[in-house]
């Protein structure tokens, strides 16, 4: 086959085969050899499953049809059996896409599906199960006769019916739970299901078909996507409000990564931030903990907090260098960087705070919020909304049902995910009002769609927007410009009407108090805000000036009132440093000490009449003054007099070792806790001499003489042998945890990588991967 | 980018360019739903809050049109998520009702089942709630109308109220137009409340409240009770109901400390309906004394603690509450809205003035440098006497009589607290004063002799925070308060916002010690008028001596 698949690709035209190629890329990962190379890789499991990753459910079902329509005994079918069974004329063209994908080949008259088409989509074509003949010769016969089985579907009692119309939307197969069943038994003791196991049933294909009378064999048929009913939105209203939230969440990221600078978090050391550092975050930007979460997951990716370690103590989590030039920058070059990192970041934010397996909630920035499909889920649903008409808001329902009908095997159990993405789409302002904004298109097209790259690779045009990309030009010019001026209103608010400039945003942080942001910002002068700009080096005229300067309406009275009060007072307290004073009430003494010369050298400095200071310590001031030939008394703090004594001098005290002490007394329950102990383990060694020595040594080294490979081959036949004799067998296993272990079982099964067998001594059904499985041999 | 007058903020403020040309438009949008927090003179900051928002969807506006008034006027994209949040908040409203079942009574039905679970299984709502009609609908004890909305309230839940009200026993109340008409504003008061049913209006001291009381009488055409703050502001009421209405002096009752007459119109003190004896209140009757068919609360922002625990059973009343602050100091607004009825209508002081309606004021702090000894003494103080030794500082007593002297002729009320200090200053000032010993009959004599301009200058104690109409005062000085009272530094300048008969500009002087606790709370106290566009401007008392 794969000689003739090959042959069938070298008669292609250079195009055809190109286009194959363009078709299914993963085929050129690496470039092939030669022909029948790629005619493998084109055949093998992993490319086939790809390539059916990538097709619509129409398309899909299309290629059931195919697969249905076989002839049981040279496995070809033709295109007119495929066209007559999907009786739409959109098949035609689905048909086409599956032979340009080389699921299917050969000619109109003899199409083949490739064999792997089989190994990797449901044993059940369009939800139909297998043949009667295939199941259980009663049913092939019931099935053979029409009649006979339309007149018993007839006669099936209501709720057997309802089973049986279940069973015919697919899949064919049914687990029975509970004991009394009477409807399916009714069925099976009728052969309209076969009992495949002890807990399944399974609705043979011509049963399924008879019912599907109406629908048509493929069952519900759907050629095109699902209908999109959500809200129809203004797309400029979309934009704006998309834009508005992009500013929301550059603002909220930079207060996130404003509180980490003041407070960085620790890093566990079992990764990522704990819940308590991430409630603190949260708090301080004032989000709640899923929105902090993803915004510390976007930061991290885009480079603007990271790891820093430290000498002792866990590493801490920080902002970056990178963080101080991204807050230089505008805002849409800002939103852009956030944005595009989290296009891309293998990481699914959404799982914080939810629980793993083990019960333990999930960090931020852990291992346990790394999905490697995260960008592909992103791109899959920036897509389906792209696709839509701009402005066009679907539920979150639709976007489902869109990415089911477009890849129904990508989308599959990957619905928290996708929702997921829309979430954190509308919190990043990807979308606005649930449509995708302008920008956001440009965003999540694929490089070169969107990019301006193709008609101005060098950036030469436009000087100053050089730096800008697609992106953040689109949404720059959505947001507002900023402002270099305020409004200061009678309440001793400030108001700029707008982001403000960045020199303008520093002189009020100085000078006012933040007290809303948004659109625009709100500041309130008061009391202490004045004093720090004073304490900062500003004069009360530097002030009045730059309110003068800055504002567009009259400066108010109280404003003024308020900057001359503080000024006034400000520095009506002096503080300075002293090394020693002197103090006398005698005020003549003292300006004779001023004027001694041979004082000048402690530099003295008069306070008050009665007090002088002096920057050296209090001994060089008394020996200068005694010196001097004055009588100076030295007091202390309180103001006594200190008598001074003369230091003796003494030696440091060497630590005395410290005496050794016996070992600790057992106590009693140490004592019963050491003996139970000792005993577990004797159990335990007891047990394991049970097994047999192969077994044992399997599950230790490796049976002698044996590879790992050998072993485990020879287990494998051990096993299947012991499940056509129903022997018992000493299985040695690697468990979930890694530990070794052996258990003596009667094997039922072995298929799909699994062996099954019964443990007679619990009656329980055991299943064992068969990888893990180290030896096996049989019970003597 | 509209480039519209309003600017929405991330912490839910809407900021209202003023001088934009489509202020006016937006403000009619946004007042609706959104709450009018400051207005000083360039930008005004209005609030959403979950009571406003359901507030507007209790008045029929719908999350879309919040929404869409919001982008319309907004200057700057909308963030999405407050877009959502609006949307979220409004839809909790209205989830539940009260409505009165046919056969089974006072019920809250549910329109969403798990809604109606998730209240119902609350501790709050314990002994509130009988048995269950159906799925969706639950007995109420009729008792419990009140505190059940209060509590739902709480939840985020709030409960439509659509039980309605009770007409009351009929009694006709006809406005009499003589020469003089309600104002644009007192109709729409009117209007905005007897729509709603119950609820607040917001208008400033001065703006005509009692007329707008009297409208609603007149539209309820029911038995009513008045309360008010104390006896004069109730005779006062009695006066005004006498000259604008056809009742006569026998249909309106006093129920006061003094009299205790019940008639169709009763006005009562919260004083007296607060009293207790032997730790009970001794005056609750006079609530089921008739069949009340409209309660009007005036100064609701005073409404003593008690009086909301009576509101509670009185739910299937109309209440009318009228205030010129809604601020409260004990932050019981909710209580309020709850109890009394959400805010029917506000319209901010600077927009009356405009209109003529209330007189244009003039505000200014005089501050005061204590000599030497009294800061010594303030210095010294206990923390708790601080305030009183600045407010009370002598060398604010020169500035008073400067200040009288500046304005004579004019009709001059000084308020202060501490009476010690009123005494000093009625002995300066050659003034008689009227405090809380003060007899009513006094008072009256007094402020009639002041009305008539046979008396120039009263000193009031804190019985002239309120109600006191004194239309012809045009300059009122201020020497000491209730610490940083933000209300009541708005009441006092009300007194001297009745439009004068010449149109003359009103001043409002506070006279405060510099460099003390004086002057920190003075800030606070006129932090609400500030935000109302009152500007202050601060002049030294040297300026006022000289």
């Amino acid at each position: 086959m794969a000689t003739t698949f090959a042959d069938h690709l070298r008669s292609l035209t250079d195009a055809d085969l190109g286009e194959l190629l363009r078709l299914r890329p993963d085929l050129v990962m690496p470039v092939p050899a030669d022909l029948s190379a790629l005619a493998v890789r084109a055949q093998s499991r992993v490319s086939v499953a790809r390539a059916l990753d990538g097709l619509d459910h129409f398309t899909l079902q299309i290629l059931d049809a195919a697969r249905l329509t076989r002839d049981p005994d040279d496995g070809t079918t033709s295109v007119d059996a495929v066209l007559a069974m999907a009786a739409r004329p959109e098949a035609r063209a689905a048909l086409t896409r599956l032979r340009a994908l080389f699921l299917i080949t050969g000619p109109d008259d003899a199409l083949h599906v490739v064999p792997a088409v089989d190994e990797v989509s449901s044993p059940y074509p369009a939800g139909l199960g297998r043949p009667a003949a295939d199941l259980d010769p009663r049913t092939a016969a019931l099935c053979a006769d029409p009649a006979r089985l339309r007149r018993t579907l007839l006669a099936a009692p209501p709720q057997a019916r309802a089973v049986l119309d279940r069973l015919a939307d697919g899949p064919p197969v049914g687990t029975l739970t509970g004991t009394a069943n009477a409807p399916v038994s009714w069925l099976v003791d009728n052969a309209l299901l076969v009992r495949i196991s002890d807990e399944a049933v399974e609705m043979p294909r011509e049963v399924g078909l008879l019912l599907r009378r109406d629908a048509g064999p493929l069952g519900a048929v759907r050629p095109q996507p699902p209908a999109v009913t959500g809200t129809a939105r203004d797309p400029k209203t979309a934009d704006s409000a998309g834009a508005g939230q992009a500013m929301e969440a550059v603002r909220l990221a930079e207060a996130l990564l404003d509180a980490l600078d003041a407070e960085p978090a620790a890093m566990l050391r079992s990764g990522g931030v704990g819940v308590r550092d991430l409630r603190r975050l949260a708090k301080a930007t004032g989000v709640d903990e899923p929105v902090a979460a993803l915004l510390l997951e976007v930061a991290n990716a885009a480079g603007l907090a990271g790891e820093a370690e430290r000498s002792a103590g866990e590493p801490l989590f920080l902002p970056t260098i990178g963080y101080d030039a991204w807050r230089g920058q505008t805002l849409a070059p800002r939103w852009e960087r956030l944005a595009t990192a989290w296009l891309a970041m293998t990481r699914q934010a959404s799982l914080v705070g939810q629980r793993d397996e083990r019960d333990r909630p999930i960090n931020a920035l852990s291992m346990e919020v790394e999905r490697a499909g995260a960008p592909a889920a992103r791109q899959a649903v920036l897509e389906v909304l792209g696709d839509l008409p701009p402005g066009t808001a679907p539920t979150p329902e639709e976007v489902l049902a869109l990415l089911a009908w477009r890849a129904p095997r990508r989308a599959k159990g990957r619905e928290n995910a996708h929702l997921a993405v829309l979430a954190d789409a509308a919190t990043l302002g990807v979308t606005g009002l649930g449509a995708i904004t302008s920008y956001g298109r440009l965003l999540a097209a694929p490089d070169g769609e969107g990019g301006a790259s193709d008609e101005d690779p060098l950036g030469v045009r436009a000087g100053g927007d050089s730096e800008f990309s697609e992106v953040a030009r689109q949404l720059d010019g959505l947001l507002p410009a900023p402002v270099d001026h305020v409004l200061i209103q009678a309440d001793l608010t400030v108001v700029v009407p707008g982001p403000p400039e960045p020199t303008l945003a520093d002189e009020l942080e100085l000078v006012a108090e933040h007290e809303s942001a948004g659109g625009a910002s709100v500041y309130r002068v008061t009391e202490a805000t004045i004093r720090r700009a004073l304490d900062a080096g500003y004069t009360a005229d530097d002030l009045h000036a730059l309110f003068r300067r800055r504002s567009r309406t009259p400066v108010p009275q109280g404003l003024t009132y308020l900057v001359d009060d503080i000024a006034r007072k400000h520095g009506g307290l002096r503080v300075g440093g002293a090394g020693a004073y002197i103090r006398s009430d005698d005020e003549a003494l003292l300006v004779q000490l001023l004027a001694d010369r041979r004082l000048a050298s402690l530099g003295l400095r008069r306070l008050a009449p009665t007090v002088l200071a002096t920057p050296y310590q209090v001994g060089r001031l008394l020996t200068a003054l005694r010196e001097a030939g004055y009588p100076p008394v030295h007091e202390d703090a309180s103001g006594a007099a200190v008598v001074a004594r003369p230091k003796t001098r003494r030696a440091a005290v060497r630590a005395v070792a410290a005496l050794k002490t016996e070992p600790p007394a057992l106590t009693a329950p140490r004592l019963a806790g050491i003996v139970e102990h000792i005993r577990r383990g004797d159990a335990a060694a007891r047990a394991a001499r049970r097994a047999p020595v192969t077994v044992r040594a399997a599950n230790g080294h490796g049976v002698e003489g044996l590879t790992a490979v050998q072993a485990h081959t020879q287990a494998l036949a051990v096993l299947q042998q012991a499940v056509r004799d129903k022997a018992l067998v000493w299985v040695g296993y690697v468990d979930a945890h890694g530990a070794t272990a052996s258990r003596l079982v009667r094997p039922v099964s072995i298929g799909a990588g699994y062996l099954r067998a019964e443990d007679e001594r619990t009656e329980m059904l055991h299943t064992f991967a068969l990888h893990r499985i180290t030896a096996a041999v049989l019970d003597s | 980018m509209t480039g519209g007058p309003l600017i929405v903020q991330s912490d839910k403020t809407l900021l209202l360019e003023v001088d934009h040309s489509d202020a006016q438009a937006c403000r009619m949008a946004i007042a609706p739903f959104a709450e009018l927090e400051r207005s000083p003179e360039h930008v005004h900051t209005y609030r959403l809050t979950p009571l406003g928002l359901w507030n507007a969807r209790a008045a029929g506006h719908d999350a879309e049109g919040v929404v869409d008034a919001l982008l319309r006027f907004s200057r700057y994209p909308v963030p999405h998520a407050l877009l959502v949040d609006v949307a979220e908040t409004m839809d909790r409203y209205g989830r539940l009702q009260l409505l009165n079942h046919p056969t089974d009574g006072l019920v809250l039905r549910g329109l969403d089942r798990a809604v109606l679970t998730e209240v119902s299984k609350s501790k709050k709502l314990a002994g509130m709630l009988g048995a269950h009609v159906d799925e969706d609908t639950i007995i109420v004890h009729p008792s419990e109308r009140g505190r059940l909305k209060q509590a739902l309230l709480k939840l985020g839940w709030p409960a439509e109220d659509l039980a309605g009200y009770v007409d009351g026993e009929s009694h006709q109340i006809e406005l009499s137009f003589e020469g003089w008409t309600l104002r644009t504003y007192q109709q729409e008061a009117v209007d905005g409340f007897w729509a709603g049913g119950s609820g607040v209006v917001v208008l400033p001291c001065g703006a005509g409240k009692t007329l707008v009381g009297a409208a609603a009488m007149a539209q309820a055409q029911a038995t009513t009770l008045i309360l008010v703050t104390n006896t004069v502001a109730g005779r006062q009421w009695k006066r005004e109901l006498l000259a604008r209405t056809s009742l006569t002096e026998e249909e309106i009752g006093e129920y006061s400390g003094e009299r205790k007459e019940i008639r169709p119109v009763t006005i009562a003190t919260y004083q007296v309906l607060t009293a207790r004896r032997g730790g009970a209140f001794t005056h609750l009757d006079l609530f089921n004394a008739r069949d009340w068919g409209l309660v009007i609360y005036d100064e609701v922002h005073l409404l003593p603690a008690p009086i909301f625990r009576f509101t509670a059973d009185l739910q299937a009343r109309r209440r009318l509450g009228l205030t010129a602050t809604l601020v409260r100091e004990d932050g019981r607004e909710g209580d309020v809205f709850s109890l009394i009825g959400p805010k029917r209508y506000d319209a901010p002081w600077k927009d009356i003035e405009s209109q003529g309606w209330i007189a244009p004021a003039d505000c200014t702090e005089v501050r005061v440098t204590l000599t030497d000894d009294e800061r010594m003494a303030y210095a010294t103080a206990d923390q708790e006497d601080r305030y009183r030794f600045a407010a009370t500082a002598r060398s604010k007593l020169p500035v008073v009589k400067a200040l009288v002297e500046r304005h004579k002729g004019d009709q001059i009320l000084v308020i202060g607290a501490y009476i010690d200090q009123l005494h000093s200053l009625g002995e300066a000032l050659d003034a008689p004063i009227v405090q809380g010993s003060t007899t009513n009959k006094e008072r009256e004599r007094l402020f009639d002799e002041f009305r008539s301009g046979a008396l120039k200058t009263l000193v009031i104690s804190r019985v002239g925070n309120f109600s006191i109409d004194l239309p012809e005062a045009t300059v009122a000085v201020q020497v000491s308060g209730t610490f940083g009272s933000r209300q009541e530094e708005a009441q006092r300048l009300g007194r001297v916002l009745r439009p004068k008969s010449d149109g003359r500009q009103a001043h409002f002087y506070t006279v405060v010690s510099r460099d003390t606790i004086d002057t920190e709370y003075a800030a606070h106290r006129q932090r609400f008028l500030a935000e109302q566009g009152y500007a202050y401007t601060i002049v030294d008392a040297d300026d006022v001596l000289a």
